[in-house]
């Protein structure tokens, strides 16, 4: 079954002088259930854009985007509870503590408030933290409040994963941490899409990837298929020869450096 | 999980989280408990320096003729003689000092009449004047009145007074033990001097005058660091991002978030209040700042009670303020200029000659901070001036929230893409939109409430009562502030102006239910006025209203009299209410509460308290004729026909004859059962007619019903 579809998902904004400036253009996915997909590309290539349409935090400004049969647009709750958000730079409440955090964000996801504070404690076993679960999330170290992160999205056990650059900025240990929870939803049958600017992450993660440049879709497919269309070996070589002409492209800006 | 348990889940959340951090509890807590002791210590040491100064400085009192001079000058030698033989005696219970006699330091003035010497007590000349009512009489039955006045207001003039009051209570003993000793005389009970002072200052009380500025004020900074740290600190800790993705809308979180930013504001002011009771308590203040009548304890749970409404305002204000900022930094500079916009018409109210009446009724924040006053003074306030503050307070209060809505879920602002003010008031960046938002709607209402209650008053106060002047101004005035202003709105923000006012032409049916009721709706309208003033009572001065308005128009030819009563008010109001307003509605809600909000907005509009039942429920129906009909054209021939006849029912005797209402009727309100039936039929005929779905009622209703909803409404105007 696939999970998530789009259909000419398009944002643009309004400039000031001349025409509107498109930050994603007639993008078309299709990703089937239990896969875990890569959205590769330089900063302003359009992802975060992208997977704030398809959480429904973003409004299209042309076409459609359908998780699990919810049209996005028309069903924002239903498409709410069945996805779970994370960004590397996802905040915590600093107030409260881990075990509080949990059971809120149950509630917020529509859990009774008996149900919820379960939930969190099955999430505190499996995530190891009983440690650290009564104390105020601001005096946590960076590896616990990833923790404390992945545990927030797993409270209401959704089918579909939706993470933007998870890892930008995290030190070793706080990557790998994030890593491996990915590989273990994704072999838990959950439908992931992921944007990173780390090919090599990339590489090592997902089922398939689409190469997103300028707002489009300039190649799709696993890591073989693109091998084969390119001849590169290297994804930072297959990405730089499917840019063509224009390995840094003008719209990242000062460009962070690919690969 | 229902629209509470949500709203509870958040309110909850987030009150723990604000409990929780320091900054909160210093401003709530440590800041009232410190800051009015240190305040009130301050100005009692202020006030004690100064009594130290008094002491030695010369008194001027004011008399009426020469006995007065020279009856007051042996009370001051017989005080001073009798103060020094038994100054052991004379020390008081808590063996402070004895308040000295005017002694020497007092010179008499001499005044022609007992005006003049009001004039110069009041103009600080003097410092008490002392009217006698006749030379001092030694017989003891005979008690000698004297009236004494004084500005309660003036330092100097108090402790005259108050000098002046000991040595006549001293006398009192001192005349009273001189008849029981001599023993021939009765020991009677008449006092040899009764005083009857009389206090002149203007402004009645220091905590008449600042407190109620000084709360108002508390509310506000006590609103100011929650709705900071619940919408931009949530935004910069990037908390927001997770909470938005939940499946929970929007109006849920910014109302839970809401809640607490009130209550917190509602907890501060209640501790400001107990603070300052406590201070005056305590310190021994009572008579300094509540001007001797001790504190009304009962008005203070008052205006606690009147606070919360105005906390809720205020609330929402900063909550729509501070959701357009990204950072707590950027929030603060927002925060500022409206703090400022605050002060202005709160500094206007808290200025001694400003009453609660007329435009200050509806003055946002100077209203508040007024009935704060009448009430800490014990004046009294009508019900229905209670009432209009308290309504006007919640109105602005609702339209802040629906702002504050708006905002906190802009992409714009949630995510920092694009200049988040800018997108709002820059042109170039806003898209076309089909109607207004509900925010755009109800937003322009709100702010043309006060507006148009001030031209009204302004009106009536330029035309000094002559109702023509009122009506010729209003009629003047309604188009530019309810067709120009909304017209330039629409068009600043690119919304369909001709989709907006539903100008199309309407279905043949609707036309004829239009005028089954624009012919009918007076006669059940008056039947429920007559209702409605017997439960409340009539009231004069609304009579005396109606009669001065019925002899203005009989002035008038019949044409103007339709003009200003019939088609410029009920051309104009449609298009607002049921053209700009009920659009922003229809993006917002279903059907009937649409139809119902517009009604009940419009009859709040009219100001008439007793009218706004009836001029809702039309206002219902009017709603109810534009929805189906899609267009605005029936409600505005039931409105013009409705206001015409009406009016010129009831100024027409000719009119009245042949509708067989005789004179005294009319005046009661009263009108013949035949035509009360036949009027009520036909009206509730037209209702039925524009509300029933006849015929093709699949396509008809369905489409009536939509109204376009789907198309987006404007998300980035408001």
């Amino acid at each position: 079954m696939e999970m998530i579809v789009t259909e000419n998902l398009s944002k643009s904004f309004p400039t000031p002088d001349g025409p509107d400036k498109y930050a994603v253009r007639d993008l078309n996915l299709r990703i089937e259930e239990g896969e875990i997909y890569g959205l590769l590309g330089p900063n302003g290539a359009g992802k975060t854009t992208t997977l704030r349409m398809l959480s429904g935090l973003v409004t299209p400004t042309a076409g459609t985007a359908r998780l699990a049969g919810y049209d996005v647009a028309a069903q924002p709750f239903e498409v709410k509870r069945i996805l779970g958000f994370l960004t590397a730079n996802t905040g915590l409440y600093q107030r409260l503590t881990p075990r509080e955090l949990l059971a809120y964000f149950g509630e917020l996801h529509l859990m009774t408030r008996a149900r919820a504070r379960r939930r969190a404690e099955e999430i505190i076993d499996w995530l190891d933290m009983a440690d650290f679960a009564d104390l105020r999330c601001g005096s946590l170290s960076t590896g616990q409040r990833q923790r404390v992160n992945i545990g927030r999205v797993l409270v209401a056990d959704p089918p579909i994963l939706i993470m933007d650059e998870p890892t930008l900025g995290l030190d070793v240990l706080s990557n790998r941490t994030i890593l491996e929870f990915i590989r273990r939803a994704g072999r838990s049958g959950k439908t992931i899409i992921v944007s990173t600017h780390y090919l090599d992450e990339a590489e090592s993660l997902c089922d398939r990837i689409g190469l997103l440049h300028r707002g489009s879709i300039v190649a799709e497919g696993s890591l073989d298929e693109l091998r084969q269309q390119t001849g590169e070996q290297r994804l930072s070589s297959i990405f730089l020869d499917l840019v063509g002409a224009d390995p840094v492209p003008p719209i990242a800006g000062a460009g962070v450096p690919i690969a | 999980m229902s629209f509470q348990h949500r709203v509870r889940t958040v309110y909850v959340k987030e009150l723990v989280d604000i409990l929780r951090d320091r900054r909160t509890l210093i401003a709530m807590i440590v800041v009232p408990i410190v800051l009015y002791p240190l305040l009130m210590i301050g100005s009692l040491q202020a006030i004690a320096i100064q009594g130290e100064h008094l002491k030695s400085q010369q008194v001027l009192v004011g008399v009426l003729n020469d006995e007065a001079v020279a009856d007051l000058a042996r009370l001051v030698t017989e005080d001073a003689q009798y103060v020094a033989a038994l100054a052991p005696e004379m020390k008081d219970d808590e063996g402070g000092d004895v308040e000295p006699g005017l002694g020497e330091s007092l010179r008499a003035r001499k005044y022609a009449s007992v005006e003049d010497l009001r004039a110069a007590v009041q103009d600080r000349s003097i410092q008490l004047g002392l009217v006698f009512d006749g030379p001092v009489s030694t017989d003891p039955h005979v008690s000698n009145r004297i009236q004494p006045y004084y500005d309660k207001e003036d330092p100097p003039s108090v402790y005259a007074y108050m000098r002046f009051k000991a040595m006549i209570e001293r006398a009192n003993e001192r005349i009273r033990r001189l008849r029981l000793e001599e023993r021939n005389l009765p020991p009677t009970l008449t006092r040899p001097f009764v005083l009857a002072p009389t206090d002149l200052s203007s402004p009645p009380s220091v905590l008449g005058q600042i407190l109620p500025l000084v709360l108002v004020l508390m509310t506000i900074t006590g609103a100011i660091y929650p709705a900071i740290d619940l919408t931009a600190g949530e935004r910069e800790r990037g908390t927001l991002e997770t909470l938005m993705v939940c499946p929970v809308p929007i109006i849920d979180l910014i109302s839970g978030k809401f809640l607490v930013v009130t209550t917190i504001a509602i907890l501060g002011a209640a501790l400001n209040l107990a603070s300052v009771c406590v201070t005056v308590y305590f310190g021994g203040l009572n008579a300094v700042v509540a001007g001797g009548g001790g504190l009304p304890v009962g008005q203070l749970l008052l205006i606690l009670l009147c606070l919360i409404p105005f906390a809720v305002l205020m609330s929402a204000i900063m909550l729509a303020v501070c959701s357009y900022a990204r950072t707590f930094k950027e929030a603060q500079n927002y925060v500022t200029p409206v703090i400022l916009a605050v002060l202005i018409p709160g500094g206007i109210a808290a200025m001694p000659a400003t009453r609660l009446e007329g435009t200050m009724l509806v003055v946002p924040v100077g209203n508040m901070v007024l009935l704060a006053r009448e009430l800490l003074l014990g004046a009294h306030v009508s019900w229905v001036a209670l009432a209009t503050v308290l309504l006007s307070t919640t109105i602005y209060a609702a339209a802040a929230v629906a702002v504050a809505a708006k905002v906190f879920g802009k992409e714009s602002v949630v995510f920092a893409d694009s200049a988040s003010l800018r997108s709002t008031f820059d042109r170039r960046l806003i898209r076309p939109a089909p109607r207004p938002s509900f925010t755009m709607a109800f937003l322009l209402v709100s702010l043309l409430y006060p507006t148009w209650f001030f031209i009204q008053s302004a009106l009536g106060e330029k035309s000094g009562g002559d109702a023509r002047g009122v009506l010729h101004g209003t009629a003047l005035w309604m188009p530019l502030f309810f067709l120009v202003i909304p017209y330039a709105v629409l068009r600043y923000w690119k919304v369909d102006v001709a989709e907006t006012f539903r100008l199309r032409p309407p279905p043949a049916r609707y036309v004829v239910a239009a005028l089954l009721v624009g012919v009918s709706a007076w006669i059940p309208a008056t039947q429920l006025v007559a209702v409605l003033k017997s439960l409340t009572g009539a009231s004069a001065a609304l009579a005396e209203q109606e009669q001065a308005l019925a002899e203005a128009l009989r002035t008038m030819p019949v044409w103007m009299i339709l003009m200003i009563i019939a088609v410029i008010p009920g051309t104009c109001e449609e298009l607002l209410f049921r053209g700009f307003l009920l659009s922003g509605l229809a993006g917002v809600a279903r059907k009937w509460p649409a139809i119902i909000a517009c009604g009940v907005i419009f009859g709040v509009f009219h100001y008439m308290l007793i009218r706004v039942p009836i001029t809702a429920a039309i206002g219902v129906v009017l709603a109810l004729l534009v929805w189906q009909s899609r267009s605005i054209w029936p409600a505005v021939l039931a409105h013009v026909l409705h206001n015409g006849l009406g009016c010129l029912i009831s100024i027409d005797p000719t009119l009245q004859g042949a509708l067989g209402i005789t004179e005294e009727a009319m005046g009661a309100d009263r009108l013949p059962a035949r035509l009360v039936l036949i009027g009520t039929l036909i009206f509730t005929a037209g209702v039925l007619l524009a509300w029933w779905p006849v015929g093709r009622a699949s396509p008809g209703s369905r489409s009536a019903d939509a109204l376009d909803v789907s198309k987006p409404a404007v998300a980035e105007s408001s």
